[in-house]
């Protein structure tokens, strides 16, 4: 009955098998990657933190809301201006690019890009020439809400133009049916719909605008000094705690903006887009 | 509540011809259904009447008003979709609601019209919820509850069950039907699927190639194909290629003898066929007849033919006879099957019942 | 049932027409007017703007702004002449910034797209280097500052972080930092369209590591590569605040730089817009080279 039975083989994954060794490395390598993608915000914050005499102090905030307020204070209405000039600029344009046959399309699209592609410092340096010259808008809100608005509604466009895109015919057609015009269908089914899409257009006007320094620094004046300009201001004179409180307090509350969207909308929206 | 009616109606998109003088007179009441595969413009057909395309020839009246100019939105129709096509951000009430709303109706008058077709639905207290809660059967009962809230004059459906599951097809086929008998209106139909027409149409138009094949009950579209393409897209059929070698008529029926090869077939003949025809006749499997041994073996018409292969598929067993090189399929249904099943390469003698006769268009 | 054929008078026929005529015209005027308002801000502060920097570029020095502006082309001379330099170190920070997102992008972007599962949280730090190159630069300063957090490790390491700070090297990866997410962009949307079954295939048929790398995901992803290259390419050609705070002179040599003195410091606006216009036309060449092998988000 009981012939030798062969006994039957194991087998154990090694602990440092090949194979975990390679996977454990490549996530050390993604790891290395997201420290250094923080590691900026950290040591900056780390540094507003710092006391003269050692130790960690909030100190160096009571000037982001004393002397450094007027400047937020100039980057959020700015930016808010922005958004909303973007919004009623970029939310008929993409619909119609999506929904209306426009003689020579892909002409209109990429001159309408135009400011996308020019480097800050050159649209800089021609809107100083244009504002003193021809609009006489130098150092002014104008100024910057112009530059701004030409620089971004691009930007706002692309995640609105995906989301039309993806949105079926057949909620407009069935809108039509029960009796809603062009213009019903367009604010009470099409608008609603689109939300995520406009809302991905709006984080990405913030975070740009709410961060942009280099084309401010061509048109802004002394009382159109931006947050992010006094940023860039200040760390040409040395690196107080101070000027650190006020780029960290930028960076994070663009990134709670973000953290905000991400969690409402996802990242669906913002594919091929300036923010991944 | 309308009779719809469609004259010469033409959709050109540049070179291609999508519906190609498409007429219909569809009377109030009646439930009409453009039956034919994908792409034969039976779609298009349907977003002319809704007003979602415009015809590029071709005149649609509701009733004796020309609709042509009239736009989706004026023309108080209700269209229901492949998919059910529920506003995902509104509730099922505020959904139901939305032709009421956008028309400004009085608040007390949309709140008591959406009770009541809530009711109809059979999903009272489901008025809250987003239409992303519900099943796939209640997304479509509320899609028509929708659609009925303003009162149409044309109910238009597309496909509308094609995307639910098989036992849900056939109860919502039939509730649409109730639904539609209930209204009283005026209802045209598009499926490819010939069950769900033939289950709930007052009469059927078979499209092809944008173009009406033929348009009738189902007996007439079943029994009497007007076409190859009919003959062929309906059902099974066995197709006989022959000529015409007579015609008899009698008080009520022409008959015509046509040689198929080496076989004789007895035939409804249309008036417009005459001896010397090339025709194609038709022949479902399921109407050939398999004579038992005592039959008598001297009557006229029968055809003799050897078994080559037999499937038993439960309810029916498909027999392929060989009846003199020509291949014949034979459907056997009811208890008569069992006795079949031992037919392989055995003789049988069949009866070839209601054969139907089209012009042969490629001779 | 009713008979499907049906006569018409010729009145009702002709009806429809003349409305639909209407109709066309409004529907095709409808599109242009919705773009309108973006045409027109792109045209005021965009052409208009070019256009002025083109005139500027072939006047002397500042004469543009009083009544009798000086035409030249001396500026563009004095460009490739004076500044050819400034041009090479603009290219050669841009492509070195470009070629390490490529060398460490693409590892970056292979591993996250078939290997993490946290790509979430990926994406959501990833965006740290998106508020700018200004902070990113500033942080890094910080950190390699002698006073700095990381000052205990680098001392401990032998590292002299002073050396580093004011260098080629950081100031490339400062730069390399901020367009990071842009290659992995590009790569990752490249290699997630190549099914991990084509991988699999060319192991089960011998193929090495190396070897899947260079005969299936290389020719396969070569287009995200490009578009992910030349779109950092793009953005460092502009390079400014970077070299300023993590660079030296030499670094500091840039186009972008050099106009800001030239133009808002020495308010010689003929070279600065001789400049910006140097400067567009490489950055533009970039982009329509780049719009060429992208499949764009907008496509069109």
């Amino acid at each position: 009955m009981s012939a030798a039975v062969a006994p039957t083989p194991t087998y154990r994954r090694a602990l440092l098998a090949p194979r975990r060794i390679s996977a454990g490395l490549q996530h050390a390598y993604i790891w290395l990657w997201l420290v250094l993608f923080a590691l900026p915000f950290v040591t900056t914050t780390l540094h507003s933190l710092r006391a003269p005499e050692g130790g960690l102090t909030l100190e160096s905030y009571r000037y982001v809301f004393g002397s450094f307020k007027e400047n937020l204070l100039l980057s959020v209405e700015v930016t808010v201006a922005t958004i909303v000039l973007n919004l009623f600029i970029a939310i008929p344009a993409a619909y119609a690019i999506v929904r209306h046959p426009i003689p020579g399309k892909r002409f209109i699209l990429s001159t309408l890009n135009l400011a996308l592609y020019t480097p800050g410092a050159v649209m800089g340096i021609s809107l100083a020439i244009t504002y003193a010259f021809l609009f006489d808008i130098p150092r002014t809100f104008v100024g910057l809400l112009g530059a701004y608005v030409v620089g971004t509604y691009p930007l706002m466009l692309v995640p609105i133009i995906v989301a039309l895109r993806d949105l079926p015919r057949v909620y407009e057609e069935a809108a039509r049916t029960l009796g809603a015009n062009r213009l019903t269908t367009f604010f009470r089914v099409e608008l609603p719909l689109l939300g995520p899409g406009i809302s991905a257009g709006i984080l990405l006007t913030f975070v740009i605008v709410f961060n942009e320094f280099l084309v401010t620094l061509f048109i802004a004046g002394p009382n159109t000094t931006t947050a992010a300009l006094r940023v860039y201001n200040l760390t040409r004179t040395g690196f107080l705690p101070s000027t650190a409180a006020l780029a960290a307090t930028m960076q994070f509350v663009s990134f709670i903006i973000v953290l905000v969207f991400f969690k409402t909308f996802g990242s669906r929206y913002l594919k091929g887009t300036y923010l991944i | 509540m309308a009779r719809v009616r469609l004259v010469e109606v033409t959709k050109r998109y540049g070179q291609t011809v999508a519906v190609d003088r498409v007429s219909a007179d569809i009377a109030e009441g009646e439930f009409v259904t453009l039956l034919g595969p994908s792409g034969c413009g039976k779609t298009t057909t349907l977003r002319m009447v809704a007003g979602l395309v415009e015809p590029t020839e071709g005149v649609i009246l509701f009733d004796d008003q020309v609709v042509n100019a009239i736009p989706t939105h004026k023309r108080n129709v209700g269209l229901a979709f492949q998919s059910h096509a529920l506003f995902p951000h509104l509730t099922v009430a505020k959904n139901i609601a939305f032709g009421l709303s956008v028309k400004r109706r009085p608040k007390a008058e949309i709140e008591q019209r959406v009770n009541e077709l809530l009711a109809m639905i059979e999903l009272e207290g489901y008025g809250d919820r987003m239409p992303a809660q519900l099943s796939g059967g209640q997304q479509q009962r509320v899609a028509l509850a929708r659609m009925l809230a303003t009162d149409p004059r044309v109910l238009l459906f597309d496909e509308p069950l094609s995307a639910l599951d098989r036992n849900l097809r056939d109860t919502l086929k039939y509730s649409i039907l109730a639904l539609q008998r209930r209204t009283k209106k005026t209802a045209i139909y598009v499926t490819h699927d010939q069950s769900e027409a033939f289950a709930i149409s007052d009469r059927i138009f078979v499209m092809n190639k944008g173009r009406v094949e033929q348009a009738g009950t189902q007996l007439d579209i079943y029994l009497r194909p007007a076409t190859e393409f009919v003959a062929n897209f309906v059902g099974d059929n066995n197709a006989l290629r022959g000529t015409v070698v007579e015609v008899h008529e009698d008080s009520n029926h022409r008959r015509a003898t046509i040689r198929c090869g080496s076989l004789t077939v007895q035939a409804h003949a249309p008036g417009s066929i005459a001896p010397g025809d090339r025709v194609l006749a038709f022949v479902r499997p399921e109407n050939i007849e398999v004579l038992q041994d005592g039959a008598s073996a001297d009557e006229p018409g029968l055809i003799e033919g050897a078994v080559e292969q037999v499937v038993f598929e439960g309810p029916a067993v498909r027999l392929l006879v060989d009846a003199d090189g020509t291949p014949l399929k034979v459907t056997v249904s009811g208890v008569q099957r069992l006795t079949l099943l031992d037919a392989q390469r055995k003789r049988l003698r069949l009866r070839l019942r209601e054969v139907s006769v089209v012009r042969d268009e490629a001779a | 049932m009713a008979h499907p054929t049906v006569t018409l008078s010729t009145r009702e026929s002709v009806a429809p027409s003349r409305a639909s005529l209407w109709k066309r015209w409004k529907g095709a005027l409808i599109g242009p007017g919705l773009i309108l308002p973006a045409a027109i801000v792109t045209i005021l502060f965009s052409v208009i703007p070019l256009i002025y920097l083109v005139i500027v570029s072939f006047t002397e020095e500042s004469s543009f702004f009083f009544n009798n502006p000086v035409y030249t082309t001396a500026n563009y001379s004095t460009v490739f002449d004076r500044y050819l330099p400034h041009i090479q170190t603009t290219i050669r920070l841009a492509l070195l910034a470009s070629l390490v997102n490529l060398v460490f992008g693409y590892p970056f972007a292979y591993i996250l797209v078939r290997r993490v599962r946290y790509r979430e949280l990926v994406r959501t730090l990833m965006v740290f280097p998106l508020f700018g190159p200004l902070y990113l630069a500033f942080g890094i300063r910080y950190v390699l500052l002698p006073n700095g957090p990381l000052a205990p490790v680098l001392d401990f390491l032998g590292i002299n972080a002073t050396t580093l700070l004011i260098s080629e090297p950081m100031t490339v990866f400062g730069m390399a930092m901020f367009t990071f997410p842009f290659m992995v962009m590009n790569v990752g949307t490249a290699l997630s369209n190549v099914d991990p079954l084509l991988e699999e295939a060319a192991q089960t048929l011998g193929a090495k590591p190396w070897q899947i790398f260079t005969r299936v995901l290389f020719p396969l992803s070569r287009s995200g590569i490009l578009a992910g290259f030349l779109m950092c390419f793009g953005w460092n050609l502009g390079v400014f605040v970077v070299p300023i705070l993590l660079g030296g002179t030499a670094q500091q040599r840039v186009l972008s730089i050099t106009l800001h003195q030239k133009g808002l410091s020495q308010f010689d606006y003929g070279l600065a817009s001789a400049m910006g216009i140097v400067l567009m036309a490489l950055a533009f060449g970039v982009t329509w080279l780049s719009l060429r092998f992208s499949r764009g988000a907008l496509g069109a």
